[in-house]
Parts: C-alpha cells; sequence; structure tokens
C-alpha cells in the first residue's frame, strides 16, 4: 500500500492521521530526507475578544459610535478608510502609520456577519467556517493538514480555537527558547556537541524503532491503538527536521507577545517545518472602558502585524506570506453604562498576501453599524437583493485562494456554498 | 402489546442492540403482511410493515428526527406546547415507536398540497423554529422519501444490507488481569502493583481488580490523581490575581495576609525573609486546593457525590484558617496545626463587611453550597456590569449537568436586526430566548455575587429586570430562599438526573483522557450510522452507570469501579483485522490509548524508576516544558493536548535519553538485591554464543519489557527478539570501533565525583534498549 492509498484508506474509515515521513521504513526516510516545505505559508491573526472595527478599518464617528473621532477625523489611504487613532494609541502602531505602509497590500472585508454573538460559538464559526459542528478543523489546521501534515510543526497555535478535526496535531510552542532545546533533543540539555548516544547506537535504536512500526502495521489494531501508533512514530520521527529551525532562532527576544509569536512562526517556516500559525492576543472584550482597551490593543495587535511583516521580509519569505487578521465579534455601536461596549454580531477581516489585490475594501456596514448585503459576483453592495457575506462564505473562497477546496480533507469538511453565493472575484477583484 | 408493537420493537431490537440476526430480521419483515394501522378517512398508506422499517430508525430519527425535531419538540422543549411531541429513545426504547407515529401523523396532514411534515420543517408555514431544514438538503430528501413511502408512491425495498453489525465488542480483546491491574495501578495511584496485589490478581484474575480497587481508592495518591484530574475540569487553580486574593479585602482585610505579620522570630533574621515567602507560598496552595479537598473529602468519606453543590460547609486548613480569621477557634480541631494541607470542614459565619455590615442569612453562617459558594469558583469564573452571572449560569450548566449552553442552539439570523427590532431581546427575540430563558434564571441565582473580582456583594439596585426572573428552568427563585439561593439551586441540581449523568462522564474523562463522543452531526456521513451506534453504545453505559451511581447513594467511587469494569475501559486490541469501513467506523473510539499528560509521565517514570524526571514538572512556577508537551497552566491554556505534534515528539526523544541517562549506570551501581532495571544481570553478562548468556539477557529483556512496557512476553517473543537485536548489534558494533571504556560524562553513576567504567560497552548498550523502550506507545501512552 503506498501513502496515497493508505492516506484514502484511513480516509474511508474516517480516520485522521499525521505521517512520519518515511512511514514505510527507516531506510526510506534516511535516504530521502524530507525537502523543506517551500510554502505559502499562512498567519492568521487573533483579536481574541472582539475588536472594535469601528476604531480600525470600519470608522464610523457619527451616532454616538465613537467617543475619540468624528465622521470628519476619518482618514482614507487609497481606498481604504480607517480611524484616526494616533492621538489615542497607546505604545503599538497606530492606523494612520499601518494603513500608510500596508493599505496598498490589504484587502478589508467589512460587514461580515457572525450570526451570533456569543465568543465560543463566534470563534468556532470564525477559525473553521462552521457553526454548527464542533468537529470541524480550522482554516489554519486544515491548510497545514492538506499541504504537509508530516512536517513536525505543521500547524503552530498559540490560542484561540484551534480544532484540528483530527487531520494535523496541533503543535503549542510559547517559548522561542525551547526551540533550541527542541531542535537538539539528541544532546544533553539540548548541545548538539554532547550527544547522549554514540551516532551508530542512535542508529540502530531509531531503526529498531523502525522496525518495530513496521512489524505493527499487520497486526490487528483497534483504529484508536492504530492511530495514536501512526501518530507517535510520525511525531518522534519529523521532530527530527527541527534542527533546521535553528539558524532562524533570533539571538535576541522580543517582549511584545504577538512578536514572539511571530517568532517561532517565522523560524518554523523558515526552516521549512511549518506551514501555518495561528497566532493570537486576547483581551479586546472590552466591556467596560471599550475607548482605552481598543486604544491598547489594536496598535499592539497593528505592531504584531508589522512585526511579523518585517521579519518575514528579512528573513526572504514574505512575498509567500498570507496574512488573515480577523476576531470573533464587533463591538456594539453604542456605549454601555461602563463605558464599555458589548458584543456586535456584524465585523471585519483584513486580507494580505500573494495573488490578493490590495488596496480594497469589500462589503460594508451603515451608519447605524448594520450591515449591507453585497453581490456576490460583482462585490459591489446590493442592499436589496444582496446576500450577507458569512464565515462560511470566506472559508470557501480561503481553500479556494490556497488550492485546497478540492482536497479529500476538504472535502471531508464540506462548507456546501450554493454556487451563487461563492465569491469568485474576491482575492483578485 | 399488540402485532404492530411486537412488529416494531423487532425491527428496533435489531437496530439498537446486539444485531445478531439481523438478516433474519430483515426476511421476518417481508413476510409479516400488512397491518392496518391508519384511519380509514386518511389517504391509503403503505403496510404499517413498511412504515416502521429499520429505515424510519436509521434515516428519519437519526438524521432528522433526533438531530434536528427533537431539540425543541419535546415534554420541556421550546416547542412543548405543539402536538408533535417527541421522546428520547435512548432513555425510552419503546419511544421510537411513538415517535414514528408522530411523524407519520405530521406528514398525513396537508398545507396548501405539500405534507405539514414538508412544510414545518422548510417554514412554508409558520414553525416556530423558523426552517429548520433547507430546500435539497439531505435531511428534506430523507422527509420527503419519508412521505413518499408513506403514500405507497415510493416501494420499500428491503435489501440485506450491506454490512450487518455484530456484538458492539465482538473481536475486541480485553487487557489481561495482570495488565489491567498496572493499568489501574500506574492511573488512579501513579505507582506499580505490589507483589501481594500481583499475587492476588494471579490467583483470582478481574475479581482481585475489583477488591484492589476498594483499596486503592483510600491510598492519598489516589486523592492526587483526584484532585488533579477535576481540576483539568474545573480549571479552578487558574483564577486570576494572587491566590490569597481568593479572600475579599472586604470581608477578610485583616486576615488574608496574615503571613506578612507571622512571627517568625524563632527564624535567624538573615534567613526570615525567605522563610515568609515560603509560608506565603504554603498558604496560597492550600487555599488553591481548597475546593478540590472538598471533592477529595467526599469521595473518602464516601458522602453522597451531590455534596459537591450541596455540602453545608467548605473545607480549611490550618494555613488557610488563619486567612479567613479562624485559626484560634480551629486549631483543637487539626491533627497538626502546623500542616498546611491538613483539611477539616468547617462552617463559615456570614459574612461581615470592613463597614460591620453582615451578610443577610437566617442560620448565622455563610451558606455553603458545595463548590458553588466556594470563593475560588466565583472568582475563577467571576461576573462583569453586562456579563450579569450569564458566565457562571453557563459553567454551572456545563460542570455540573453536562450540558454545553454555547451548543444548545447557535440559529444563524440577523443578530443585529434583532437587536434594532426588539427592546430587550434576550427576553423577546426567540432567537435569544432559546437560550438566555435556560441562562439567565441561573444567573440570577447567583446573584449575591455581582462583584466583579468575583467576591460576594450584591448589586445595589437590586437584581436586573430585564432579565428572565432568577430561579432554574421555569421554577422561580422563591423570595424566601433569595439568602441561600445557591443552596436551592444545589438542591435542585442534586435531584436532577443529569447530574448523574454529568459526573459519570466526568468520571470517563478523567479515565480515558477524552470527553465522550458527541452524536455524529453530519448527516451526509456514509459512516453515520457506525458512528452513531458507537455514540449510543457509549450512552447506554453512561446511562446504566448513572442509574446505579443515584442507586448507590452517589458514591463516585462507584462510578470508577464501574468504568473501570467495563469494555469501553479494559478493550486492548482486537483478535482479527478489521477491514470493514463501517466496523472500522464504529470501533474508531474504542481502547484507552490516552497519551500521558506530563503530569501522568512524571508519576509513571516515578513509579519505574524510583525518581521523577522532573524537568516535566517542576517545583516553582517554570512548567514550560509540560505546556510544551500539552500540558494545561488552567488560566489561558486550558485544553490538553491529546496528539503529539512533532514539538512534543523531541521531548519524547529527550526524556528518553535523559531519563536512561539518569538511572542505567546508577543502577548497575548498586548491589543486585537493590536494583530496579537491572537485579538479574551483570555488566560483564555478554553474548558470547553460550546459551547461558543468551538466556539471561533474554530474561533481563523480558523484565524490562514488563517493567516498563507493562507487556508479558516470553523469552523468545518477538519483541524481545528486536530488542536483544538492538543490545546485540550494539555491542558487536562497539567492538569494531574503538571506544572509550568509561560511560558518557552525564551518564555516569555520579556525574563528577566518580568515573563510571563501562569496559564492554553494556551499560551504554543497555541505556540504549532502556531509550528505545522509553520511546514506545506503551510507555507514552495509558
Amino acid at each position: 500500500m503506498n501513502r496515497r492509498e493508505f492516506v484514502r484508506w484511513c480516509q474511508s474509515a474516517g480516520l485522521g492521521v499525521a505521517f512520519p515521513l518515511g512511514w514505510q521504513g527507516h531506510t526510506l526516510a534516511r535516504q530521502r530526507e524530507p525537502a523543506p516545505y517551500e510554502g505559502p505559508f499562512f498567519v492568521v491573526v487573533n483579536a481574541a475578544g472582539g475588536w472594535d472595527t469601528t476604531y480600525l478599518m470600519d470608522p464610523k464617528g457619527v451616532g454616538g459610535i465613537n467617543r475619540l473621532y468624528r465622521e470628519g477625523d476619518i482618514q482614507t489611504q487609497g481606498a481604504i478608510r480607517f480611524a484616526p487613532t494616533a492621538k489615542h494609541a497607546v505604545g503599538g502602531m497606530a492606523n494612520e502609520t499601518f494603513f500608510a505602509k500596508y493599505a496598498r497590500e490589504l484587502l478589508v472585508l467589512n460587514g461580515l456577519d457572525y450570526s451570533v454573538n456569543n465568543h465560543d460559538p463566534c470563534s468556532r464559526y470564525m477559525a473553521t467556517g462552521k457553526l454548527d459542528s464542533l468537529a470541524y478543523p480550522t482554516f489554519a489546521a486544515l491548510v497545514a493538514a492538506c499541504k504537509g501534515a508530516e512536517y513536525p510543526l505543521a500547524f503552530l497555535t498559540f490560542g484561540n480555537y484551534s480544532s484540528t478535526g483530527n487531520l494535523v496535531p496541533m503543535a503549542r510552542i510559547p517559548y522561542l527558547n525551547s526551540l533550541h532545546l527542541l531542535a537538539n533533543a539528541d544532546g544533553v540539555q539540548g548541545s548538539p556537541r554532547h550527544p547522549y548516544h554514540d551516532a551508530f547506537v542512535l542508529e540502530r535504536i531509531e531503526k529498531a524503532l523502525a522496525d518495530k512500526h513496521q512489524a505493527i502495521q499487520s497486526s490487528p489494531r483497534l483504529p484508536r491503538t492504530e492511530r495514536a501508533q501512526n501518530m507517535l512514530y510520525a511525531a518522534q520521527e519529523n521532530s527530527k527536521i527541527l534542527k533546521r529551525v535553528v539558524p532562524f532562532i533570533p539571538k535576541t527576544i522580543p517582549r511584545e507577545r504577538l512578536s514572539v509569536q511571530a517568532e517561532v512562526a517565522l523560524a518554523a517556516f523558515k526552516g521549512g517545518v511549518a506551514v501555518s500559525a495561528n497566532l493570537t492576543i486576547g483581551q479586546f472584550d472590552s466591556h467596560a472602558n471599550n475607548d482605552a482597551e481598543q486604544m491598547k490593543l489594536i496598535p499592539e495587535l497593528l505592531a504584531g502585524i508589522d512585526y511579523l511583516l518585517r521579519r518575514a521580509e528579512e528573513l526572504q519569505i514574505r512575498e509567500k506570506l498570507v496574512v488573515i487578521a480577523q476576531s470573533e465579534m464587533g463591538r456594539t455601536p453604542h456605549y454601555n453604562s461602563g463605558q464599555g461596549k458589548d458584543h456586535w454580531s456584524v465585523g471585519s477581516a483584513m486580507f494580505l498576501g500573494p495573488n490578493l489585490r490590495g488596496n480594497r475594501v469589500i462589503g460594508a456596514t451603515d451608519q447605524k453599524q448594520f450591515l449591507i448585503p453585497i453581490d456576490a459576483k460583482t462585490l459591489r453592495l446590493d442592499a436589496k437583493n444582496g446576500m450577507r457575506i458569512r464565515p462560511e462564505h470566506v472559508h470557501a473562497a480561503l481553500r479556494r485562494y490556497a488550492g485546497i477546496e478540492h482536497h479529500p480533507f476538504a472535502k471531508q469538511f464540506p462548507l456546501d456554498i450554493p454556487a451563487t453565493e461563492q465569491l469568485p472575484t474576491l482575492w483578485m477583484g | 402489546m399488540n402485532r404492530e408493537s411486537t412488529l416494531f420493537l423487532l425491527c428496533f431490537v435489531r437496530m439498537w442492540w446486539t444485531w445478531p440476526n439481523g438478516a433474519i430480521l430483515w426476511t421476518l419483515l417481508v413476510f409479516v403482511g400488512h397491518i392496518d394501522a391508519v384511519p380509514a378517512a386518511e389517504p391509503p398508506m403503505a403496510p404499517i410493515c413498511t412504515a416502521i422499517d429499520p429505515w424510519f430508525a436509521e434515516e428519519v430519527w437519526a438524521k432528522v428526527g433526533e438531530r434536528v425535531c427533537a431539540n425543541c419538540h419535546h415534554a420541556k422543549g421550546d416547542a412543548n406546547e405543539s402536538r408533535f411531541l417527541l421522546d428520547d429513545t435512548l432513555r425510552d426504547p419503546t419511544a421510537l415507536l411513538r415517535n414514528y407515529r408522530a411523524f407519520a401523523d405530521m406528514a398525513q396532514k396537508q398545507h396548501e398540497g405539500v405534507p405539514r411534515l414538508l412544510a414545518k420543517a422548510t417554514g412554508r408555514v409558520k414553525h416556530g423554529g423558523g426552517a429548520v431544514v433547507k430546500a435539497n438538503s439531505t435531511e428534506f430528501r430523507i422527509l420527503t422519501r419519508f412521505v413518499e413511502r408513506l403514500q405507497g408512491r415510493e416501494k420499500p425495498v428491503v435489501e440485506p444490507p450491506s454490512f450487518v453489525p455484530g456484538p458492539y465488542f465482538a473481536q475486541v480483546t480485553p487487557l489481561s488481569p495482570q495488565r489491567l491491574l498496572r493499568r489501574v495501578t500506574l492511573a488512579l495511584v501513579g505507582r506499580l502493583p505490589t507483589l501481594a496485589e500481583r499475587e492476588a490478581v494471579e490467583k483470582a484474575g478481574y475479581a482481585a481488580v475489583d477488591r484492589i480497587l476498594d483499596d486503592l481508592m483510600k491510598e492519598d495518591a489516589f486523592y492526587d490523581r483526584l484532585r488533579e484530574a477535576f481540576n483539568d475540569i474545573f480549571l479552578l487553580v487558574g483564577y486570576p490575581g494572587l491566590a490569597d486574593d481568593v479572600l475579599s479585602y472586604e470581608h477578610f482585610e485583616k486576615s488574608r495576609r496574615w503571613y506578612q505579620t507571622h512571627d517568625l522570630s524563632h527564624i535567624p533574621e538573615k534567613d526570615r525573609q525567605k522563610a515568609r515567602y515560603a509560608l506565603a507560598d504554603l498558604y496560597r496552595a492550600a487555599l488553591l486546593r481548597e475546593p478540590y479537598e472538598l471533592i477529595a473529602y467526599i469521595v473518602r468519606q464516601e458522602r453522597p457525590f451531590t455534596e459537591i453543590v450541596t455540602a453545608d460547609y467548605q473545607m480549611m486548613s490550618p494555613y488557610t484558617a488563619r486567612g479567613y480569621g479562624m485559626y484560634e477557634e480551629l486549631k483543637s480541631h487539626f491533627k497538626n496545626p502546623e500542616d498546611p494541607f491538613e483539611y477539616i470542614p468547617v462552617q463559615l459565619k456570614a459574612l461581615t463587611s470592613r463597614s460591620g455590615k453582615t451578610q443577610p442569612t437566617q442560620t448565622g453562617k455563610y451558606p455553603h453550597a458545595g463548590l458553588l459558594t466556594t470563593f475560588q469558583y466565583l472568582r475563577r469564573y467571576p461576573t462583569t456590569v453586562t456579563n450579569r452571572n450569564r458566565l457562571r449560569a453557563r459553567m454551572y450548566y456545563q460542570h455540573f449537568l453536562g450540558v454545553d449552553v454555547m451548543t444548545l442552539a447557535p440559529r444563524v439570523t440577523d443578530a443585529t436586526a434583532v437587536s434594532k427590532k426588539f427592546d430587550i431581546p434576550t427576553m423577546q427575540a426567540s432567537e435569544c430566548v432559546v437560550c438566555h430563558k435556560i441562562i439567565d434564571p441561573v444567573a440570577g441565582v447567583f446573584q449575591d455575587y455581582f462583584n466583579e473580582e468575583g467576591h460576594y456583594g450584591p448589586r445595589k439596585e437590586g437584581w436586573f429586570s430585564d432579565m428572565f426572573a432568577p430561579g432554574r428552568e421555569g421554577e422561580e427563585l422563591p423570595r424566601e430562599q433569595k439568602w441561600r439561593a445557591l443552596q436551592w439551586l444545589g438542591a435542585a441540581t442534586a435531584q436532577d438526573p443529569r447530574f448523574a449523568v454529568a459526573m459519570v462522564e466526568h468520571v470517563y474523562t478523567i479515565l480515558m483522557g477524552r470527553r465522550p463522543l458527541l452524536p455524529p452531526q453530519d448527516p451526509d456521513d456514509p459512516y453515520f450510522s457506525a458512528r452513531r451506534r458507537a455514540y449510543l453504545e457509549q450512552r447506554q453505559a453512561i446511562q446504566a452507570i448513572a442509574e446505579r451511581f443515584a442507586k448507590e447513594n452517589f458514591n463516585l467511587k462507584v462510578v470508577f469501579k464501574a468504568w473501570i469494569a467495563s469494555p469501553f475501559y479494559r478493550a486492548d486490541g482486537l483478535a482479527e483485522v478489521v477491514r470493514h469501513p463501517e466496523r472500522r467506523a464504529e470501533l474508531d473510539d474504542i481502547g484507552l490509548m490516552h497519551l500521558l499528560t506530563p503530569e501522568q509521565l512524571e508519576r509513571k517514570i516515578e513509579a519505574i524508576f524510583g525518581q521523577r524526571w522532573g524537568k516535566m514538572i517542576r517545583s516553582g512556577s517554570d512548567q514550560r516544558l509540560a505546556i510544551l508537551y500539552g500540558g494545561i497552566d488552567s488560566r489561558e491554556v486550558t485544553q490538553r493536548m491529546t496528539e503529539p505534534s512533532g514539538a512534543m515528539g523531541a521531548i519524547q526523544r529527550m526524556l528518553a535519553n535523559d531519563v536512561a541517562c539518569q538511572h542505567v549506570a546508577k543502577d548497575f551501581d548498586k548491589p543486585a538485591a537493590q536494583r530496579r532495571l537491572f537485579p538479574e544481570i551483570e555488566i560483564d553478562v555478554l553474548p558470547d554464543g553460550s546459551a547461558e548468556n543468551e538466556r539471561r539477557i533474554r530474561a533481563a529483556i523480558v523484565y524490562l519489557h514488563a517493567l516498563i512496557l507493562g507487556q508479558e512476553h516470553d523469552l523468545n517473543h518477538p519483541e524481545v527478539n528486536r530488542t536483544y537485536d538492538l543490545f546485540v548489534g550494539i555491542l558487536r558494533e562497539a567492538k569494531i570501533r574503538k571506544y572509550d571504556p568509561r560511560e558518557q560524562y552525564s551518564c555516569q553513576a555520579e556525574p563528577g565525583k566518580k568515573t563510571t567504567m563501562d569496559p564492554y560497552y553494556t551499560i551504554r548498550a543497555w541505556r540504549a534498549v532502556v531509550t528505545y523502550l522509553l520511546r514506545q506507545d506503551d510507555f507514552l501512552y495509558e
């Protein structure tokens, strides 16, 4: 049975699996160390808790929606209108700087209908494109499974909803320093110069493990056992290529939480051992003191995205990087008694990446922050006959963009978007 | 029982239980003939035999009725006033017949030429739940076909099924009694079986395991495990801030930081500050443990586990009693008043604020209601002005009734339009009401705890009037119960059959390392029926154990024993390879095969090697490696990883290398009688071609396989052969190469003190063997 047949067979039994690169036998694995994964790399940046889009890419300044600026203060960069935050931002990067730098590349989607306004279902919906199932993988996990489940850090996550649909293991590496240790697991205290075993001994251990793994393939096993043994072998075997990450671990560790996550992800991308990363910063749930909270967090988020892009540039993988910035909900168009804003089921997302035409805004909300439907084909506003863009529409488009819409794993988790609701021109306009 | 019912039950039996004679039943259905069960006034219908064939159960009921309609159309549901009421077939197998009749009845009625069943489901006619089935969806096609079958427009084709399920656990082989013993001792008390236990099991088999369980559940280590396991569920150690912040400034201003002024004059001044820090650490650890000590106390004393929501006491240790300002009055009750972790049940007095205002109660006592009123629970799940205790209500449902309200009815509508249309959407808009009428009353029951720090403090303006009134599932909180509202809630919870089910599910999670199965949701899944069967088999076991749990006075030990005795826990392998994809799907979740958590792994290493690795779980706050290995911090990282990533694979390699390095030379350095790993072999026993040496080496390998992996192999088992080949191969190759006669520096018996000589390379070869074994699933998984 070859690898492809095995995948098909696993699927027929509804089994997710992550393969060791040399699952047919250790010798083969040693002969053909896998080529590094070359991209594209997918990064989902989550503003967990619900960002206030009216202080970002969907500015209002009317009807008491915003207290920090008025409609006339709204700024524009290219086709993108945004709220002015330079005067109020606490640290991080103000909208003015961010959009001046990236508007040309950014695709902004406003008037996204989250449909519900509770954190858990919304997070799940935004991450997977499916509201009513707990089984669906996140886009980041799905794309990792389709493009490189065999890589040791194929799907990196730093929090937020991270379900894998049992297609690929999730890797959690919150500490940059740990990468050194993980990359040199056969050296005493992570030192490649002090191996635990002589090289020939280690090779014999690996060979014995490979032989054992091969031997149990034909033995009667429960499906769960089979899956666990395959995954375990894959995890250990594939972990050896983590050494590729070492040259890309920065000597100085950034302080900002999103930057640390970005560094881990970028080192893993550059080392060719990861496909996607789920980055996240929380505390956007500003039920009290909305403006003060959002003015700390939005600039922090934008600075984090900027850091990610700058460092990707330095590592020369910027052109392969796809960035999706999102949140699980928006904030109400009014303030509550605690100067906060509560949950709002309409919001926005931003995209940036190769083969994606920037400097565009799709969709809109009206002056009261209610969604305006759009025409699926033209993407123009069509309040009368248009459709509401929901996460499943975005996910279907993302799958298409990533070229995985026909992959068996994607078909295993269908989104069932009618042809009339596809967004064929979303990415290139 | 009439003929129709008999026939129906035959179909039903085939579906739900053992299915051994499926083909016979199918044949039987064909020959039974017509039964006129349809009123004469109705359109001509097909024979009832066809109407109640298994197709209804497998398609209409399983994929539409149970998944969609039954969410509201049941006696306690949103649509309880409808005539189309459905019953839970899991609790009452005969309900399927009633459900069939309800569907048939709806299918016969017409609305503008469309069967009412379809018109309602698609929202063509007024339907409280709106359009719950999309046109052209699978559900729609199933309902349409059902109508056609009833009308006789589609002839039922009774084809032999492609897959006839057999008994659910057929071909699944159980663990041997000895391996089961090892599994439970490691899982429950983190140690290997004793010789006496092994001998008892040798004599009496599984029966002895059952008796041993009673003893295991008396060991302190079991309660350590219980605390850790329930924290995975409740996550209470993750409350924000310092642990002593759990006691409010408002009510414990003078006592909660007692360690700052505690008399340490007996300690030299230079060491005093350090001692004070240590004191604070112990006090904080003791506070964090309090809620779990309540659980431990209830289980240890075999008190009804319902006390986790009804206990009119909480647990305190000498250290935490100081925090509450109760040490002086309690100290005589402690065996050792200096032990930070000796806990006793205590009733708090009604809380008194700094201004002298005392919490209104009728007893003068704090109205304890088990975990619900512990300050740790309230602080871990706090409220805000706009959340209004809804988080607490949600967690209450999840923790104590096993209901995730967030998955109840996440309907897709224009939520913003709802807020525009209604003044109080949560009370007026049906989309919102469906959840809020469940959540909000319970949120109101928590009303006395409306302090954003998680502490006691009623809302000054009184409870919100734009929420459903405080209460629980249709019953309002009686006015006279308000001062003890959570006790009222706890008492109602203890009476709720879902409580027992939820606790049985918790124990399943603790033992199996994963939540019980959810019902399959995708009607297009080709293995829907197989997955549903797996779900139903598990549900039936949960239900049966829950009933026994309730009958035995909610003794939680009964639940542990029942699960451990069940085939779900004991399933080990298969008698033969299973290839049929449906059967594979049925068995997909069977078997423990649970990746050990960092804590469990450390305990297992200690059980085998006599000492923890110490790198995964360290004393102090550095838990980085544990988090990398899928652990939790109970605050931000709250879900354990159950599948190893490449990063975890690297940690497994590191662990195997390092643990072997720490122990092999050290073990050989001891007298044989004191060794754990190599009691019967010496480093000069070489594979020299003699039968005796080969036997001794093989025996040592068999011993290691048993010790580290729990495998029971004979000397010539293929796995023993493989390990033997590894050992011999290393020595052979080492002989060819020039090697240093000393063991690697870091792996010496006492690094830095004396050099461990390894003249034959056998210490290193045995170290390789141990490394090899430590990387295997029988070690890393439970």
